[in-house]
Order: structure tokens, then sequence, then C-alpha cells
């Protein structure tokens, strides 16, 4: 697999990186990455917010467990002229608009891959090299699907083929996966390079995906990931290709369909897959998964599974391990990664246990495997932005731990739907005891009104104005103990 | 577990016209509390500052410790070149002479070197409980299991040639398997292993109170309790430092005292509020009887409170599950209401 062309995009990445540790001293390149709709852009953007409006001193420290703040070493943060001049930035200041402005929504989401550079200045305590220090934090935003084209590469198109088909099969897609495999089973691989066929299937596929992906069944793992972000390749051919039915031990012949699709399927690996691996993911020091496990809850066990296989290749991708010193000036490796259940403000905070228990239970693998190579990963549920509030809400008898907030418009629960404007205190249900038995069970898309939890989505808070009418950070659920995991350490 | 009976989702409009049939009560936000918690724990943070900076402290450069060292150097230079001139001189008068000065010089480095190698042994098991004292804080505020697990193993190692703490030591060797949060084992851990050691201490603090009242009390001359006052200050903190698992010598205590010194120093405006009212009443009355009674008291006093900072201090875990004592629970007698005083809550 290792190409020519690997080995120097090895090379300029080894010298990338000594030249910036060199040039420019003290920093890190945090990867920040989840499946869409995880919350990366909300998390970047509080993180940010917090770490460049720092409270004054007098009032509470919104960040009491991330030490240099709460020692009060923590100076200044801010904005920074990012490295990488061919990456989009990360577009900060339009995501705090849109989450404390007059209509206050949740920012658009991950398109592509985009970076931004936190400079951070703080005292340090150290005894030879004590006073004034800085530290810039590299944040590499990237969509978690890519991160599934991974496999992709060790794939020849006919077993992707027949994967993709047999997946496709299951039961439960059978609702949204008819209409393409109807048109794929109809094609003839061994036909002429057609091209308004291959646009067609190629549509179709994108449609089965995107349903899959969808609230109702929120499955996870449905590589290509392009095909779902694809960032700046729409429309082009390296996107128009789609599995074809290819019995085994089928032979592709020159000039026809299943020749066209292979060849687009290797242009998609060689062109697409390979340089994202290569040119952004290589130099990340530390890395935080988002996962958003209540979709998947909510959708039921079949789609928990199908997120843990998921999170399984998600992280598989990461070049793990501690390494030694001197080898990580030229090739980095990951050595803390943070999976961590967003969105934990939609439920009491005595359920955050078990949530935490059952990313434990998803990411177990994944967890195993860093470990063994001398990586620490830790597990939290957190929300980056908090939402809701915590009630007790009693009636006759029975008292229930609720959460108050205003759903987002549409949301549909216990006969009420809402319209986005009004509060209500929500009891989300109890998450199982057990967190296996959450993965119990084949049921997929599960309706509302069978189902134990349903966590519903709420609108962003009303942001409190500070005393220059600039926006306070907004509240969040442990926020500041990722960030002591991720770059804490390295604030001393 | 299985108990628990399954309950729907479900939504309470807060705008409902139909006027509620249910009841919307706030609760404390858990997360402020917690970071409340973690903030807001002063002593805690006194106690961690003072180690950081006295126990913990490796050996730093600085311009004095440099003079000190290039005068000790030069001492110790002097010092070899007078033994070695003294036994060459007595071997220029004969050879068993010289041989005998020969091997009482020997005999006096080696003791010399076992010395040292104790004093630095000490300084390191002090240190060692220090960090072990702020690796359990830590752990306890991120409710880090695995950091929990891995310093309470570390806290039993320290006491495995304690009888006393036998039981208490196998039963967190059990816990330690089992799934319990990282602040709970912690919570447990002191729970069980600190109470008889806190009574010890607690003993000695007042034991030592008592004596440096009486004395002052009885004293002929003032540079008598000034003298008594500082012995019994010292060892007070070298008995409290070995009840809790250290071993302090010469400059282990030198350093002790430091980190004392500076508690005090730290935690004196702190406690402002909390006794020094009394302790001023308390002084008055007594000194309404008897000046010296007075002083007596007022001796005393400091001794408990020296003796409360290097518990403090030489504690290998914070006051977390335990309440922490006040001058009046270690000397209720100075107070002049006997027992009574041990009851009094704090704060």
């Amino acid at each position: 697999m290792t190409s020519f062309a690997d080995l120097i995009a090895e090379a300029r990445n080894s010298a990338a990186n000594l030249s910036e540790i060199f040039l420019r001293g003290n920093g890190l390149r945090l990867g920040v990455t989840g499946l869409s709709r995880a919350g990366k852009t909300v998390f970047i953007t509080a993180l940010v917010q917090h770490l460049t409006a720092l409270a004054p001193r007098d009032q509470k420290n919104p960040l009491p467990v991330f030490r240099v703040a709460a020692e009060g070493r923590l100076i200044a943060g801010r904005l920074e002229p990012q490295p990488d001049d061919h990456v989009a930035r990360f577009a900060y200041e339009d995501h705090i608009d849109s989450l404390t402005g007059p209509d206050r929504h949740w920012p658009q989401s991950t398109r592509q891959i985009s970076e931004l550079r936190l400079r951070l200045e703080f005292d340090r305590p150290r005894r030879f090299a004590n006073g004034p220090a800085h530290f810039d934090i590299d944040i590499v935003d990237y969509p978690g699907e890519w991160l599934l084209d991974l496999p992709l590469l060790e794939k020849s198109f006919a077993q992707w083929s027949r994967e993709t088909l047999e997946a496709s099969a299951a039961a439960a897609r059978a609702s949204f996966a008819a209409d393409w495999r109807g048109f794929v089973l109809g094609l003839d691989p061994a036909g002429g390079e057609d091209e308004s066929a291959a646009r067609r299937a190629a549509e179709l596929f994108t449609a089965y995906l995107r349903a899959a992906r969808a609230d109702a069944y929120a499955l996870s793992t449905l590589p290509p990931g392009r095909f779902l972000m694809p960032g700046d390749l729409e429309g082009s051919p390296a996107l128009t290709f789609a599995p074809l039915h290819l019995p085994e031990g089928y032979e592709i012949t020159p000039a026809t369909l299943a020749a066209m699709m292979e060849r687009r399927y290797e242009a998609y690996k060689t062109h697409v897959v390979r340089p994202f691996f290569r040119d952004h993911f290589a130099r990340l020091d530390r890395q935080i998964v988002l996962v958003d496990a209540l979709s998947a809850l909510n959708s039921g066990p079949a789609a928990l599974r199908d997120l843990q296989t998921a999170l399984d290749d998600v992280l598989a991708a990461f070049r793990i391990g501690r390494g030694n010193p001197l080898l990580n000036l030229f090739r980095p490796k990951i050595d803390k990664i943070l999976i961590a259940a967003t969105k934990a403000d939609h439920l009491h905070h005595l359920s955050h246990d078990r949530l935490e228990a059952i990313l434990r239970q998803l990411a177990a693998r994944a967890i195993a495997r860093s470990e063994f190579s001398g990586a620490s990963v830790d597990v939290i549920a957190l929300a980056a932005v908090r939402a809701t509030r915590e009630v007790a809400v009693r009636r006759g008898r029975e008292t229930l731990d609720a959460i108050v907030g205003v759903p987002l418009a549409g949301e549909s629960l216990d006969g009420e739907v809402f319209d986005g404007e009004t509060e209500a205190a929500i009891f989300p249900g109890l998450l199982p005891a057990d967190a296996r038995a959450a993965f119990r069970g084949d049921a997929l898309g599960i309706p509302e009104g069978e189902a134990d939890y349903r966590f519903l989505r709420f609108r962003p808070p009303v942001a409190v104005l500070g005393p220059d009418g600039a926006p306070l950070p907004l509240p969040h659920i442990r926020l500041d103990r990722a960030c002591q995991f991720l770059f804490g350490d390295r604030l001393l | 577990m299985n108990e628990e009976k399954k309950q729907r989702p479900r939504a309470f409009r807060l705008d409902s016209a139909a006027g509620p049939d249910f009841v919307v009560e706030d609760r404390p936000d858990p997360y402020e509390a917690e970071a409340e918690a973690l903030a807001g724990d002063a002593a805690e943070q006194a106690v961690e500052a003072v180690q950081g900076r006295t126990i913990l402290r490796g050996t730093v450069f600085s311009w004095s410790g440099l003079l000190f060292s290039a005068l000790g150097g030069l001492a110790s230079f002097a010092f070899a070149l007078w033994l070695n001139s003294l036994v060459e001189a007595l071997f220029a008068r004969s050879e068993t002479l010289g041989l005998i000065g020969l091997a009482l010089a020997g005999l006096a480095l080696l003791a010399l070197l076992v010395l040292l190698g104790r004093e630095v042994k000490s300084v390191f098991r002090q240190r060692r409980i220090a960090s072990l004292h702020i690796a359990l804080a830590r752990a306890h505020a991120a409710d880090d299991r695995e950091a929990a697990r891995r310093e309470v193993a570390e806290l039993a190692k320290l006491y495995e040639k304690r009888p006393e703490t036998a039981a208490a030591r196998k039963k967190l060797a059990e816990l330690r398997g089992e799934i319990v949060d990282g602040r709970d084992l912690i919570d447990i851990a002191e729970r069980q292993l600190m109470p008889p050691l806190d009574r010890a201490a607690r003993g000695e603090i007042a034991a030592a109170a008592k004596r440096v009242s009486v004395v002052a009390a009885l004293s002929p001359r003032a540079v008598i309790d000034v003298i008594f006052v500082a012995y019994q200050a010292l060892r007070l903190i070298r008995r409290i430092a070995e009840i809790y698992g250290g071993r302090p010598g010469m400059l282990g205590a030198w350093r002790l005292a430091r980190a004392v010194g500076s508690h005090l120093a730290i935690t004196g405006s702190m406690a402002l509020g909390d006794s020094l009212v009394q302790q001023i009443l308390g002084h008055g009355i007594a000194a309404k009887i008897s000046a010296r009674l007075g002083e007596g008291v007022l001796n005393g006093m400091l001794t408990a409170r020296i003796g409360l900072s290097a518990m403090a201090v030489c504690r290998p875990m914070a006051f977390v599950a335990q309440k922490p004592p006040a001058i009046r629970d270690v000397a209720p007698f100075l107070f002049g209401d006997g027992g009574a005083g041990a009851e009094a809550p704090r704060k």
C-alpha cells in the first residue's frame, strides 16, 4: 500500500512537523471528529468561546476542572492565523453568531475539513522557566465519515459491492433500500459504459445512504463517506459510482459498466481517500471523537450496534501510541484520545453514569486496542453548550427527575408537538442499568410510542450578555474536563 | 437493579393553558455544586500550595543556596585537611596511634554516610506522602477511577507495616478489584485508614498543648517557656509526621517545620473568624484570673494550632469524608468547658 507518493508525503509531513516545533515552539494539533450531527461544530465553537473570553477574576470560574484556568494562570486566549493555508478556516464568528444571535439556532454542520489556531497565553509555574508562555492549539475539524473510508483502501470494488449489497438486504433497511436495490439488481454489469445509468445508480445510492443516516434510523457505518459529506467534490466523476451486483468470482471485462464503476471506485481511493489520510490526518497529536449516542439510542439496538462498528472503524484509523520523544519529532502519534458522548444535557445528570457505561461498551474494542499501544483513552458525557436545566416534576405521588428546555420545532413526545418557542419539562426515560441491555435486540427506527426512552433536541440557551454587550460564554457540562484531558497536561 | 420500574418518557408543557396538574420544583444545579466543591476548598488549596512550596520542592538554584553550598564545601575541605594532618601527625608519633586514628576517622565517615542516607530517605518518604496527598485530591476532584485505584494502593502500601491498619487495608484491597467510583473509593479509604491515625495525632496535640500551657503558667522565666514551646512544637511536628507514615530526620524535620510555618501563615487569616475570637475571649477570662494563667492558655493554643497545621500538612489525604478537627476538638480544656467543646460545630 505504501507507494512512492506516500513516502514523499511522509517526508513532507516530518519536515513540516520539525519546522513547526523549532520555529514556533509550543503547541499541539488537536483533531476533532465525529459522525455528522455529533456536535463537532458546537464543541469547537464553545471551546474557543470559553478560552478566548475569559471570565473576570471575581466571577465564578466557568472551567473549574481545567487547572490552568482554575489556578488563575490563564492570561488570555486569541485566534491566530492558521499554519496551513490550503485548508478552510473554521468559521468561528459565523457559528457564534448563530448560537447567540437574536434567532438563536445550532450552527451549520461540518461539511469539509477546516482548521483554527488558538493561542493561549498562560503563566508557567515551572521552576526553571517560569513566567509567561504561550501555547498554540491547532484545532482540525473533519467529518468522521471520511475516516470510515479507510477500510476501503484494502477492499476491491467487487468485494465492496458485495458487502454493501448484503448490508442493505437486512430486513430493517428494506423500507428505504428498496428503490436503489431494485435499480441496481436490474443493471447488467457486462453492459456498455452507460453514463446516465451510472448517474442514476449513484443518485439512488446516495439517497439510500442519506435515508439510513436520517433521524428515524440513525445508522452510522455507511461508506463511502464522501457520498454523505462530499466536501468540495460534489458532482465529480469520482463520486459517480455505485456498487453493482457482482456474483462471487465475476471477471470484470474492459469497456463494460462494471469496468467503468471499478475505475471510478479506484479513482475515489487514490484521489480522495488517500490524500486526506496523508495530508491532514497523519499529523495529529491529540484527538477527541464526539459520539451522538442519543440518536442511536432513540433509533434502537440495531443502530447502536451499527454505531459500534463505525466507532471501531473510526478509531482504527488513528495512528495511536506513545512512541519515543525523538521519533515523535518526525512522526507524531496520537497519545490521548477522548471519546465523548455529546448532548449530555438532554438527560438528567443521574443518568450520565449509565450513558458513559453505554459509551464505554460502544468503544470497548477500540479502547482495548488503544490502551494496548500505550495511548490513554477516556470516556465522558459532555455538553459543549448546555441547553437545559434540571427540575423535579411532581404529579400525584410520583416524582420525576426531568430537564427543562425549549425543544426544537417539530420534536414530539407524549402526544405533544413542540413549536420551538415553548418551554417544557421533559422526562426522557431511564437508560438501562446494564449497558449491554441497550445493545440487545434487532429493532431499528423504534416509533416514539413504544420506546423506553426518547431524547429530544433543544434550542440553544439564551445567551447572557456581559457588561460590554458581548455574549458571555454559554453554560456547558464537563467541557473543562475535556480541556484538561486534551491539553491541560501541556500547560505546565 | 431489577426492581427499577420502567417509566415512559413524558413531556410537561410549562405554558399549558388547561392549568397544570403537576408541580415543577427547581433543584440546585448539580454542576455548579460540583464546581464550587472543586474551587471552594481554600483550606485544601493552602495545604497543597504549602506542600508544593516546601516538602515537594526539589533542589532549587538560589544564590543563597550557592553561597551556603560553597561555604559548606570550603568548610569540609578545611575539616578534611585538618583530619588529614591529624592522622599524619599520629602516624609520625607512632604507627599504632596512626592506625587507630585512621580507623576512627573511617568509622566517623561511615556513620556520617549512614546518617546522610537516612536523612535523604526520610526526605523522600515525606515527599512521597505529600505527592500522594496531592494525587489523591486530584483523583477525588476528577472522580478518576484508575487514578484512585492506583493512589489508594500506594496509600495502603505506606501503612503496610502498621498492624492496626491491617483490617482496613484488607477491606480496601478487596474494594479495589470491584467497580467503585473513584471518589467513593477515596472516601472509603479515608474512613477506613485515617481515623486511628487522626485519633493518635489529636492525642499528641492535646498532650503537647497541655504540657506547654502548664509549663508556661508555672515557669519562672519567659526565656524558659519560649525554649520549651519551640522544643515541644518541633517534637509535636515530628511525632505527627511519624504517625502519618513519615520518618523525619533532622533535615526532614526542618523542612516540615518550614511547611507548618507557611501553612500557619496562610491559614492564620482564614481562621480569624473561626476561633481567634474564642481565643482572645478565653485568654481574657483566664488573664482576669491570673496573667500567668492567660500566658499558659495562649501558649497552649499556639501549640495546638501548630499541631493542627502539622496534621494538615503531614496527612497523606485531605479531610474530605472526615471533618477536619478544630482547636476546640483537640484542646477543649483550654476553653474551660471540659469535654463539651469536642462537639462544637466548625464553621
